[in-house]
């Protein structure tokens, strides 16, 4: 795989994830939304779950294939 | 530009509550419902989407156990179908803007800066005259033209600038701070001028600069006479006149003459007694009629009618041919009344003073003055017996006298 140069996250399905600081957070390639409040959100990937933990989190935008966090996010957990 | 787009293509902002709302997201993104601005309330989430994605909604709702009720309609689409139900207002909305196109094509206001000697007036009757007027066409002024008109036409005018400011015309002038020497003195060649008294009296104070004095101090003169000529002879050798040379005479003339004056002042006089008792009419008019509202007549004997009234105006210098105002009309008494002595005596004397202060800027000197006042019952009579003293000369073509051409002839033989 590493021989092949190819990119990892359509090879393996991993999550892309960008963080702006603490105030944004920009996702890829992700399965679906398992927990959306105002203290987390809770995405599914392939292999583990991403958990955006924080306050007044909201989703600026969401599609199949990306989604936009904002608010202030504390803590980003792999479960 | 994402807005923009969002904007014109209509969006509804949902809420959102139910079992499972993050299943709901899922199903948008697989079905690619766009689903933005998503905030969670507690019991339950707004978001916002395209109109067919709310219409693709429903299905999911269902699946989810989720219900969605519409908040609020926004974007281009809604717009437009509410204005569908204000045809009138749009219409005159467009009616406005045309209108609005349309008058901007038009001059509605001319302004002229930088003019003192030349009025207003005399301007704005040029401009007339050049086809320069408010109401006209943009397009119909030719700006080059009329600046090089305007200093063409006035001498006064040194530099120009015509502007147009919006529906505005804007002309800026500078006229000549320099004094403008006329050219008589060009035609002293061809003929002279001479200096004759305006008034008879007698010759106080001469002195000549130019051309030959006919009179001298203590003269008698009569009106019209002349006093100082513009032909100054030439003599030949026999002391006879060969040519005249003509020149525009100039001197200092003063000429001195007596002055009688009556001034008669009537001791009883009437007054007018305001009673305080008016009436206020308002007024309104368009071009020259004009219309009072009141319909009684006017219950004074003596009365006086004043008038204030106002033009409507649509820019600064834009009236329109309509007025409004008020009448006032006021009551009087007319009460006959006497004059005391001490006012007899002041109004006189006031009346005495105005005419030698006009005289006194007319350049005339008082010399000497001799005033009395005869009094009688019924008027008074100021008498004065001044002597004036004033340059009282002007200037009129010299009579060409004529000089036998053919002794000129002989001599220039000679």
């Amino acid at each position: 795989m590493e021989s092949l140069k190819l990119p990892k996250d359509t090879m393996l399905g991993a999550a892309i994830v960008t963080v702006t600081g603490n105030r944004e957070a920009f996702i890829e390639n992700y399965k679906g939304i398992l927990e959306y409040t105002t203290e987390s959100i809770v995405l599914q990937g392939k292999n583990a779950k991403i958990c955006f933990e924080g306050s007044s989190l909201s989703i600026d935008y969401y599609t199949n294939e990306d989604m936009k966090i904002s608010g202030k996010i504390d803590a980003l957990r792999y479960i | 530009m994402l807005h923009w787009i969002q904007y014109l293509r209509g969006y509804v902002a949902v809420k959102v509550w139910g079992y499972s709302v993050e299943r709901l997201l899922n199903l948008c993104g697989n079905h690619d419902i766009l689903v933005w601005d998503i905030e969670d309330h507690g019991d339950y989430h707004t978001m916002r989407m395209s109109i067919a994605g709310f219409f693709a909604l429903k299905p999911l709702l269902k699946k989810t156990g989720t219900r969605a009720a519409v908040l609020g309609k926004y974007g281009l689409p809604f717009f437009m179908s509410k204005m569908w139900r204000r045809k009138l207002f749009v219409a005159g909305l467009v009616c406005c803007i045309l209108f609005w196109c349309l008058a901007s094509r038009f001059i509605w206001d001319i302004r002229i800066e930088g003019n003192f000697a030349l009025t207003e007036d005399v301007l704005m009757d040029y401009l007339e005259e050049k086809g320069v007027h408010t109401a006209m066409k943009k397009s119909a002024l030719e700006i080059e033209t009329l600046e090089q008109a305007l200093r063409e036409d006035y001498d006064l005018i040194t530099w120009t600038s015509v502007q147009l400011k919006g529906t505005t015309l804007l002309i800026r002038i500078k006229e000549n701070e320099m004094p403008v020497y006329d050219d008589r003195e060009k035609d002293a060649g061809t003929q002279g001028m001479d200096l004759v008294a305006e008034k008879e009296g007698v010759v106080t104070y001469i002195i000549t600069r130019s051309g030959v004095p006919q009179v001298a101090c203590g003269d008698s003169v009569q009106k019209g006479d002349v006093l100082v000529s513009g032909a100054v002879p030439v003599y030949n050798e026999d002391t006879t006149v060969r040519r005249y040379q003509y020149v525009e005479a100039d001197a200092d003339i003063t000429l001195s003459y007596a002055r009688n004056l009556s001034l008669e002042e009537e001791v009883a006089y009437d007054e007018k007694c305001y009673t305080g008792e008016e009436i206020t009419i308002p007024v309104a008019g368009a071009g020259e009629k004009e219309v009072a509202f009141r319909f009684r007549g006017i219950p004074y004997a003596f009365y006086d009618t004043s008038e204030d009234k106002k033009q409507v105006q649509l820019l600064d210098h834009l009236f329109l041919p309509l007025y409004y105002g008020k009448r006032t009309v006021r009551e009087y008494e007319i009460v006959p009344k006497m004059h005391t002595d001490e006012e007899m005596k002041n109004l006189l004397q006031e009346r005495f003073r105005k005419i030698i202060s006009t005289l006194n800027e007319k350049g005339v000197q008082i010399t000497k003055k001799n005033v009395t006042i005869k009094k009688n019952d019924k008027k008074w009579v100021l008498n004065a017996h001044m002597q004036l003293e004033e340059p009282a000369v002007k200037l009129t073509p010299t009579i060409t006298e004529p000089v036998d051409d053919s002794e000129e002839e002989d001599s220039q033989n000679d």
